[in-house]
């Protein structure tokens, strides 16, 4: 920097830089303050927002409170099944989708995916998998195989491939072409070059991507059940329903519990497999 | 413009870690002077011109600017005994998202009401003063740039038109040209050299480089494993000084190059 | 990896000097089988009917036939209105949490605040273990059914996410101006509003709009809850088994989301290049 700084003096360097009219930056300014405030405003009156309301409404707030301490601990052992049906719905889900993504993530990658148009296909398809929350899928995939784990498992199973090939193929697109020639040059065919140049590039984050899926199911599948796809949502809807909130305090904490004990886990296994290049994805 | 001394009083300071920054030094600069001080790496240079704004604080005796002194100074006087001593470093330390101007303007944060500072109302008599000052290092033509565009030279440029916005009476430089080329090392020891002679204020600067110590320094100083090995005229002082000041003889490396 | 098979390595040529750690290498296939075995276990005591799997497709196909064509003027006149408060739900509560973040994302970067870091960070960690639709259980019965608590929920939420990253961003920012501005005779406000803000404001604003997408699609499903927005209408539409209904909520939220992180997607990109 300093090296083509000195070899030519300050003088004949760019020519002076006129000040930016201050009037054009400050309409901008304002027009954007303008847009923002505009949307706000509009927001604020949508949804009723009010922050009096809050503290008005004390009374209802300390009936809750002693509606809801001290939990139920006598409902502790009912929750052991489902929490075990919340796991396994997020595992499942975690292998399957990500056994799923990994072609498609193959696919999605612009400069390894066989043909322009299959890039353009997979890529666009996996955006519009993204579009849709997760419980969403689940009202859709209850709708069409019934009430149940079931309906989760596929819900859980189509969002962790939207997550998973879409982080996957990021990393694929950023990894070292050079490899690659070097396969192709050495007489691979299209498989080989995946097989050998890509995957051996991407398998470290690849095994991260699945595991922040998986914690992302985690926290998930805790909820499919309000809408009627299993694990101990299930539960926490019947007891919201009765208004029963010791109950649904004792399950709110053992999901606190539970979701923070797996996340530690698996966080650090994260870090230990790849160090920082996972954490920058979340 | 600038009438205060600077007196270190058997001035000491001792890292968290133990190691000695600074060991038992007293010393005047007058007004007006241009001192350079000398020695290896880690002889405690950064920490002698940082005890004097209060950047490291003194563990032992005390450093003074007039009848203030630094130890003693807290919160809003330290602040404003701070605003009183201008700053450049080696690495310039810019805001590199901010224009060139704004970089400027930085040196007027202790005259202006902090209201203002935070909302970025500068006074009209303060954005005229920094652009005075950017003017006086030749730069005021780039004052609307973004200053990550500017090549070092000129980073450094803007760095001193910080420290003059500040109208400082002392100008504080920790090795200024350590990160330049040898010309426009030249010049921006010039730039200081004007602004001691034209403005009267004094400068202490760092330099490890003998040649430009030699060529630039009214008063040399010398330090060695935090003590005052050397205090003498810029002139006078000989290859055999500087032996004694690094503990080794000469090299190469010590000088930029043999012309200017 | 390679820092265990080096230690596996050196502990064969010693014979066992200091090398407790086991070679991981010899782990790998044991580690697959474990978590092949545990798959297997899940996925068979699940309670997956067999018929249903087997003729998935054909439901499914099913499904989208009763789905498709959408009721296109009940999507005007009734998704529409909904998935509008979802968009509102979901800027409104990325306001707040942007708002309560950024004090928590400067205090708890560790490279400003040493003291402050992990009491910050552990808190920022529990607060982003409980999922929206959880606040808003507790949220409703204070604030009343509606949007407002869905809004509160999701302000509340985002906080943990937006704090932690406000964090990542600040320690990764250059520190060299603070000394420049505690010279100039800057104390911390000055500090923040003038070092460290102009480096990191155009990060956590992208951040900010990151979020916005992400809250997008919670506002869409607290609904389930009764705390507002277009869940409601697609849950209600597919209990009463008015598919076409449904896929006109389909078809809205599909369009606006895409829409809306094409939108934000652009703005990000500006603000990181600027």
């Amino acid at each position: 920097m300093s090296a083509d700084g000195s070899a030519r003096p300050i003088e004949s360097g760019a020519g002076p830089t006129p000040p930016p009219d201050p009037w054009r930056a400050r309409v901008r300014n304002g027009v954007v303050a303008l847009v923002l405030g505009a949307l706000t405003a509009w927001s604020v009156r949508g949804t009723g927002f009010d922050l009096g309301e809050l503290f008005s409404n004390l009374k209802q707030a300390q009936r809750l409170i002693d509606d809801s301490l001290p939990p139920a601990w006598g409902f502790l052992p009912r929750l052991w099944d489902p929490f075990l049906e919340t796991l396994q719905i997020a595992y499942v889900s975690a292998v399957v989708g990500g056994l799923i993504a990994l072609p498609l993530a193959v696919l999605s990658a612009r400069p390894i995916a066989p043909l322009r148009a299959v890039y353009l296909v997979s890529r666009n398809a996996m955006n519009l998998l993204r579009t849709m929350p997760d419980l969403f899928w689940a009202m859709l995939f209850a709708s069409a195989v019934g009430f149940g784990p079931f309906a989760g498992t596929l819900a859980l199973s189509v969002f962790t491939v939207a997550v998973v090939a879409k982080l996957l193929s990021e990393s694929m697109e950023a990894i070292d072409l050079g490899v690659l020639e070097a396969v192709r040059a050495s007489g691979g065919g299209w498989f080989e070059t995946v097989a050998y140049g890509v995957l051996p590039q991407v398998l470290p984050q690849y095994v991260s991507y699945l595991l922040y899926a998986f914690e992302l199911n985690i926290r998930a599948s805790v909820v499919l059940g309000l809408v009627g796809a299993g694990g101990v949502g299930v539960v926490l809807k019947s007891q919201l329903a009765m208004f029963d909130y010791a109950r649904v305090t004792m399950i709110v904490l053992a999901i606190f519990v539970v979701v923070l004990m797996i996340e530690t886990v698996s966080e650090f296994a994260r870090r230990r497999l790849v160090g920082e290049i996972a954490t920058g994805r979340r | 413009m600038a009438a205060d001394p600077i007196t270190f009083e058997r001035a000491s300071v001792v890292y968290g870690n133990g190691v000695r920054g600074l060991d038992d030094v007293s010393l005047t600069l007058e007004p007006g002077q241009f001192v350079v001080v000398v020695g290896l790496s880690g002889a405690g240079k950064s920490t002698l011109l940082r005890t004097i704004n209060g950047l490291v604080p003194v563990t032992g005796g005390d450093v003074r600017l007039g009848a203030t002194s630094v130890r003693d100074a807290r919160g809003g006087d330290l602040r404003q005994l701070r605003a009183r001593i201008g700053m450049v470093f080696q690495d310039y330390r810019l805001v590199k998202r901010l224009s060139v101007l704004q970089n400027v303007l930085l040196g007027r944060l202790a005259a202006v009401p902090t209201w203002r500072t935070l909302l970025g109302l500068w006074p009209k008599e303060d954005v005229a003063i920094a652009q005075q000052a950017l003017e006086q290092v030749g730069i005021g033509d780039r004052a609307h740039v973004r200053a990550s565009q500017l090549s070092g030279g000129q980073q450094q440029r803007v760095g001193i038109a910080r420290a003059l916005a500040q109208r400082p009476s002392v100008i504080l430089a920790d090795e200024p040209v350590a990160s330049l080329d040898p010309i426009t090392s030249h010049r921006v020891m010039e730039d200081l050299v004007r602004i001691n002679r034209e403005l009267g204020i004094t400068v202490l600067i760092n330099l490890h480089f003998l040649d430009l110590a030699k060529q630039y320094g009214e008063r040399i100083i010398g330090l060695r494993q935090g003590k005052l090995v050397f205090d003498g005229r810029g002139e006078t002082v000989t290859d055999n000084d500087f032996a004694e000041i690094y503990g080794r003889a000469m090299t190469d490396d010590d000088v930029l190059t043999e012309s200017s | 990896m390679s820092e265990s098979t080096t230690a596996a390595s050196s502990g064969t040529g010693t014979a066992g000097s200091n090398s407790p750690i086991p070679p991981s290498r010899g782990m790998g296939p044991w580690v697959g089988f474990g978590l092949a075995a545990l798959f297997a276990w899940a996925a068979l005591t699940l309670d997956v009917p067999q018929d249903r799997l087997l003729d998935l497709p054909e439901r499914l196909a099913r499904l989208g036939g009763l789905m498709f064509p959408p009721d296109a003027e009940y999507g005007r006149e009734s998704v529409l209105p909904a998935m509008l408060e979802s968009i509102q739900m979901a800027w409104l509560g990325t306001l707040i949490g942007a708002v309560l973040s950024l004090p928590l994302g400067l205090l708890g970067a560790r490279n400003l605040f040493p003291a402050l870091g992990v009491p910050i960070k552990a808190l920022l960690g529990l607060i982003r273990v409980v999922p929206e639709l959880l606040l808003a259980i507790y949220l409703v019965p204070v604030v009343g059914l509606g949007a407002f608590a869905g809004t509160l929920a999701i302000g509340l939420h985002s906080v943990g996410m937006l704090g932690k990253l406000s964090n990542d961003i600040v320690e990764s920012m250059d520190l060299s101006p603070l000394e420049a501005v505690t010279a100039c005779g800057g104390g911390t406000l000055e500090n923040l509003r003038y070092a460290v803000m102009p480096q990191v404001l155009p990060e956590i604003l992208a951040l900010w709009l990151f979020r916005f997408e992400i809250n997008l699609r919670a506002s869409a499903v607290l609904g389930v809850v009764g705390a507002g927005g277009i869940g409601a209408v697609l849950l209600n539409n597919l209990s009463y088994r008015r598919f076409d209904k449904a896929g006109a909520v389909v078809v809205v939220i599909v369009v606006a989301v895409l829409a809306i992180d094409a939108l934000s997607g652009a703005l990000r990109k500006r603000l990181v290049q600027s």
